[in-house]
């Protein structure tokens, strides 16, 4: 430390240290805030499948299911000081017809909608508009935690996403569920979804499961073409 | 002249402390970065707010960083004292490596 360099250096070298600490510790704390999660409402409101080509040029014709949904849900207690964004989707999932010996999937599993949740202290990441920007910061102004953040109150909203299968066949699946998840991603620390059994202060995500329900036959178009069948 | 400024100027951007100094810096060093980590953390927490932690940690690492880094009068308060150049006989008995010097 005899000279100023090597005192800024050392300095420096200390300070990484310091930053290094404090960032785990605060990861850590993020096991002392609770999570308790809860769902009010998952099911679907209007199911349809239709024909269409993966893309404009395709001559392959697959089967898309669009289901709409409506959901009630509170993930506030999610958003603490170390909460980033929170990443929520909803996935429809049914079992494959062979099971897990066929060779294919034992679950199929396809996301349908998600959504990003900012924490206030994360508003200038979204990816919005000037205007919509200017909205979503004026509606925390002045909060570190916006408890209104985390509430959703879906009323039968369009899905994101058609999916469809790689056999292209989903008309009249049998076994459907819509599955709500969610994803913290915090400022310092892990990433952590919904998990399967509660842990400590964290409780796990109950009643996001829709009920099964079966997906429609196709919907036939108004000016199907005849012999159309290949 | 133009030397005896090149000198003050080398001086100044060398920033030499005695060795006390050099013992009080590392320890200040270390006490001062751990109480603003600790004090970043607990401002946050209890505040519930992260950028201000960054903000309390950044501003008082840059405040023991103008603490530390300069020499400060007070890093040289216990200047060495040579001996004077020449003109001084050895002492008698003087060992050195095992060797006696006369």
């Amino acid at each position: 430390m005899y000279s100023s360099v090597v005192r800024l250096q050392n300095t420096f070298g200390f300070f990484t240290t310091v930053a290094f600490v404090v960032a785990a510790i605060i990861a850590a704390s993020d096991l002392l805030a609770p999570r308790t999660p809860s769902v009010g409402l998952l099911k679907t409101t209007n199911l349809q499948v239709v024909r269409g080509r993966p893309h404009y040029y395709s001559s392959k014709k697959e089967e898309y299911a669009i289901i709409k949904f409506s959901l009630d849900a509170d993930l506030s207690s999610l958003f603490t000081w170390n909460t980033k964004q929170l990443f929520v989707y909803v996935t429809a999932e049914w079992p494959s017809v062979g099971g897990s010996g066929s060779g294919q999937n034992a679950t199929n599993q396809a996301v349908i909608w998600d959504s990003i949740i900012t924490s206030p202290s994360a508003d200038h990441l979204a990816n919005l508009g000037p205007i919509a920007m200017k909205k979503l910061k004026r509606s925390a102004a002045g909060k570190s935690i916006d408890p209104n953040r985390g509430k959703l109150s879906l009323k039968n909203q369009r899905p994101k996403y058609q999916i469809s299968h790689p056999s292209g066949k989903v008309a009249e699946q049998e076994d459907v569920v819509l599955r709500l998840h969610y994803n913290v991603q915090p400022w310092v620390g892990i990433l952590t979804w919904n998990q399967d059994a509660d842990f400590w202060k964290w409780t796990t995500l109950r009643n996001n499961l829709s009920k099964k329900f079966k997906l429609p036959a196709i919907k036939k178009k108004v000016e199907k073409k005849a012999g159309a069948s290949s | 002249m133009a030397e005896q400024i090149l000198e003050q100027a080398r001086e100044l951007f060398e920033g030499q402390i005695d060795f006390e100094g050099q013992k009080l810096v590392e320890l200040l060093v270390n006490v001062a970065l751990t109480l603003v980590g600790a004090i970043a953390f607990f401002v946050g927490y209890l505040l519930q707010d992260i950028k201000l932690a960054v903000y309390v940690g950044l501003a008082g690492t840059a405040a023991v960083f103008l603490l530390a880094v300069p020499p400060w009068p007070f890093f040289n308060r216990n200047p060495v004292k040579w001996l004077p150049v020449g003109g001084i006989t050895p002492p008698a008995n003087l060992v050195v490596d095992d060797k006696m010097f006369r």
